[in-house]
């Protein structure tokens, strides 16, 4: 049992830095996607969401090369270490996040936004008192859904991070050295736990989206 | 005193606008898709035009020589939006008070504008709990608490039914005269244009045509020109000649010829106008009256478009004349008609005006 409990904080560690990571990038991106008109936003898109359907392992060659061959990013150290865990869980989780965040963006009525624009208002306080408060709900949602699958990756994490007992063993990849070790009961303790953080972010979105929906429906 | 002249093109669609409005109310009239809502958007510094310049009370909100164009937020130009654009996350208070400085002022000042509208009570209901003509009261709050130096208005009521609309037409009429501001009020409906504007500016594929003041629509004389100028009625040029038989009048045109009566018309080159309400459908099976004075003619139903109490119907009669003619919607519904429908209608001699012709007296 306590053997679990170095790579839960670790993976809780990860997560708290890749959910910032997530909002601000796939935020963002989803944002541009969704209102920004740029040469290439069709290849852009496409390339957004193609870690979605690669094998996390072409993903995570792919980062290991990237950063392996820059000499400015390799002297950084981030390969096998800590950040390479953060890395490796927002790339991971980045696709639905984005996807989430323009569609929020996209349902929010321009028009809306152009009344507040004429009642005197500049971008940044429209996008604050506006866009933001309409674009919640799904936004929310789309950090459910990514967090959750940040916290549980495990190819991506595997290839650039390795998998180093008390330094870079997320709780996936414990359970992985747990069955290979035939402990399964431990890999029957942390299986459940992520099934269980699984389960109650599932109902989170549920019910946001619910929500939404009562909202809707009283319009 | 706005006066803009701007010129933008989207897609091959190219806008050329030329107006001046004073402390009066304009009303942009046009069909759909002739630019109305663009120009709209223009003033309001939501679209960027090609060249151009829009002044404002001595103010130049765009200018392309000078390189000026102001952000909306800067121009003080008041934008009532046709599906309204309430936030829908924000109480009806909140939607006022949006408008105003924040803090305990602005939102007793938007309660003012609420109570104003006749919204008292209403204050913490959100958009999606308010009635279409509430909602649109909420809007026009809004839109005033801003304090704009210009109003425009893009077919606000179009979703309103009769008794509401006339009502709000009533309060903008009200606001106009004490807020003492231009307003600019686009729409393609006939009513509202009577009953609100002051100045009629003419848009058509994009160009403002031409503008004249709305009374111009009652004179005698120069009426059927300025209905014609709206795209609405049939106008016809001809000659008029005296009849042998009883003391009628003949106008004979290029692809029309009617029935006159006698005392109101002079002989010689005529233009010839029929309102659309004046043209009567004739029920199949009931006998056509005498007094239609034969000019019955057959047609077959082009286009139908509901308009509220009536609809507006384009027939193509069998002398290639398409003809404008409004309904009432019940009797219409008995007749049945739909576009592609045979029909007879006939045009009674006292619904023609007449004219002496010549150039045109614009």
């Amino acid at each position: 049992m306590t053997a679990m409990l170095p790579p839960l904080l670790l993976s809780l560690r990860v997560l708290l830095f890749a959910v910032p990571l997530l909002v601000l990038l796939g935020g963002g991106i989803g944002w541009l996607l969704a209102r920004a008109n740029f040469p290439g936003k069709g290849f852009v898109s496409l390339l957004v969401q193609l870690p979605l359907i690669l094998p996390p392992s072409v993903m995570g060659f792919y980062l290991l090369f990237a950063i392996g061959r820059n000499p400015f990013l390799k002297s950084l150290g981030i390969l096998f270490s800590f950040p390479a865990l953060v890395l490796a869980a927002t790339f991971s989780a980045l696709p639905i996040m984005i996807q989430s965040a323009r569609a929020a963006f996209a349902s929010v009525d321009g028009e809306l936004e152009d009344a507040a624009r004429t009642l005197g208002k500049g971008e940044w306080t429209v996008f604050r008192t506006v866009t933001l408060p309409l674009a919640r709900r799904t936004l929310l949602v789309g950090l459910a859904l990514s967090a959750a699958r940040a916290l549980g990756d495990f190819g991506v994490s595997l290839m650039i991070a390795g998998n180093i007992p008390g330094r870079t063993q997320t709780l996936p990849l414990y359970i992985y050295n747990r069955v290979e070790t035939l402990d399964f009961a431990g890999a029957h303790v942390a299986s459940l736990l992520l099934v269980g953080t699984g389960f109650a972010s599932l109902y989170l979105v549920r019910r946001l989206e619910e929500g939404r929906n009562e909202r809707r429906a009283a319009c | 005193m706005l006066h803009a002249e701007f010129a933008d093109s989207f897609g091959n669609f190219s806008l050329r606008v030329s107006l001046t409005l004073g402390m009066e109310t304009g009303v942009l009239f046009g069909r759909s898709g002739s630019g109305k809502s663009m120009t709209l958007r223009t003033l309001a510094g939501l679209r960027t035009p090609s060249e151009g310049s829009v002044l404002l009370d001595e103010r130049t909100l765009y200018s392309s020589a000078e390189r000026i164009n102001l952000p909306p937020r800067e121009r003080n130009v008041g934008l009532l939006f046709q599906n309204l654009a309430l936030f829908p996350h924000m109480t009806a208070l909140d939607n006022v008070a949006y408008a105003l400085p924040p803090g305990r002022k602005g939102r007793e000042h938007a309660a003012r504008w609420l109570a104003r509208m006749r919204m008292e009570g209403f204050e913490d209901r959100l958009p999606a709990r308010l009635s279409g003509g509430q909602r649109q009261r909420v809007a026009l709050a809004r839109a005033l608490a801003a304090e704009p130096k210009l109003l425009l208005l893009d077919e606000p009521f179009s979703a309103l039914d009769g008794p509401l609309r006339r009502s709000l037409r009533r309060e903008l009429r009200e606001i106009r005269a004490e807020a003492g501001i231009p307003i600019l009020y686009v729409t393609h409906q006939i009513e509202d244009l009577c009953s609100l504007g002051d100045r009629v500016f003419v848009i058509r594929d994009g160009q403002t045509a031409e503008s004249f003041p709305v009374e111009r629509l009652w004179e005698k004389g120069a009426r059927g020109e300025a209905w014609s100028a709206l795209g609405w009625g049939n106008l016809f040029r001809g000659r008029i000649t005296p009849c042998e038989s009883d003391c009628a009048c003949r106008f004979e045109g290029e692809r029309v010829c009617l029935s006159l009566d006698g005392g109101a018309h002079s002989p010689g080159e005529s233009l010839v106008f029929v309102a659309p309400d004046k043209i009567r459908i004739l029920y199949p099976d009931i006998p056509v009256d005498p007094d239609l004075g034969g000019n019955v003619f057959s047609a077959v139903v082009e286009e139908t478009a509901p308009l509220g109490g009536s609809i507006r119907l384009y027939l193509a009669s069998e002398n290639g004349v398409l003809w404008q003619a409004e309904h009432p919607s019940e009797s219409y519904q008995t007749l049945r008609l739909r576009p592609g429908s045979k029909v007879r209608f006939a045009v009674p001699p006292a619904g023609i005006e007449s004219w002496s012709g010549g150039p045109s007296p614009r």
